[in-house]
């Protein structure tokens, strides 16, 4: 079949910069790092321009190459939650575009401290309203795994919520059926 | 306890389940890349491609140069073999007509002897 589609990668940079650095952000908790991973994986997508099928494509590719650069970079530098807590409280002094809301900022300090895997799926399932099918493809990880990990890291970040970020969230009762979409 | 109440105790946490979970997305939005970054990844990109252009320029020039010393060696080496083979032919044609004066002598020799012995038995 032959393909009407030509990737332009300045395009796809200005589409899809602003996500493949908040996956990086969200995923590393250090800003500086976010950068270079996403230039890594543009890098990375000018290399592969001509593998590139369609504009789904790409944002899968990137995606999914985001986030296993994220990985890597979490693994090489054994970034733990202590550091990216302080990474995350030095953003005070960073541009106004890059401030969050004072719930974003606080709800992203309490992802900083869950383990990778549950962090890499809650990010993938808010920030990119995937489906655990979605995630699952992504991550390249088990169906199964992926849900568990929603639903641990969904227990963990609203039980953390609960005691830290008191405004914002309703004190529950329960946990249960958490996945709207899995 | 009701049935209505029972099904609004157990959708309860749901909602609240919910309600955390439109927050979670809230929260999560997007952040915008820094300004710069899509300046940086072009010139990285440029950058690479200069490099890549140059690389394969001096890769090039490499196979060019170790083509001309190939044909340098290679001509070298015939023009030995054919010099060679053309002092072996001028030294064999050489040999032969030395050869060839020595039979001539030989045989004007043979032929005087011949005549010495004829007058000898007259």
């Amino acid at each position: 079949m032959a393909r009407d589609w030509q990737p332009d990668f300045e395009r796809l940079v200005d589409e899809h910069q602003s996500m493949v650095f908040s996956l990086a952000w969200r995923l590393t908790g250090d800003r500086g790092l976010a950068e270079e991973i996403a230039q890594d994986v543009f890098l990375e997508l000018d290399r592969n321009m001509t593998r590139m099928e369609s504009p789904e494509h790409a944002l899968f590719w990137l995606r999914r190459v985001a986030m296993h650069r994220a990985a890597d970079a979490l693994r090489r530098r054994h970034v733990r939650g202590v550091d990216l807590w302080i990474e995350i409280e030095e953003n005070h002094g960073a541009p106004p575009e890059d401030r969050c809301s004072p719930l974003g900022a606080r709800v992203e300090q309490l992802l900083t401290t869950l383990p990778e895997p549950q962090r890499a799926a809650l990010v993938l399932r808010y920030q990119e309203d995937l489906t655990p099918e979605e995630i699952a493809a992504t991550l390249e990880s088990p169906l199964a795994t992926v849900k568990s990990n929603l639903q641990r890291g969904l227990k963990l970040l609203r039980a953390k919520a609960e005691t830290s970020l008191k405004d914002y969230v309703r004190p529950g009762k329960a946990m249960g059926g958490a996945l709207s979409d899995g | 306890m009701s049935g209505q109440a029972r099904r609004w105790e157990a959708r309860c946490p749901m909602d609240e389940m919910n309600e955390f979970e439109n927050k979670l997305k809230q929260a999560f939005l997007r952040r915008p890349a820094p300004p710069s970054l899509k300046q940086r990844i072009l010139q990285q990109r440029n950058q690479r491609r200069t490099e890549q252009l140059h690389n394969r320029t001096v890769l090039w020039q490499r196979l060019a140069a170790c083509f001309v010393l190939a044909a340098v060696i290679g001509g070298g080496l015939t023009w030995r073999h054919i010099d060679q083979q053309r002092k072996g032919e001028a030294a064999r044609d050489q040999v032969l007509t030395a050869l060839r004066i020595t039979n001539r002598a030989l045989n004007q020799i043979q032929t005087r002897l011949a005549a010495h012995d004829r007058d000898d038995h007259e």
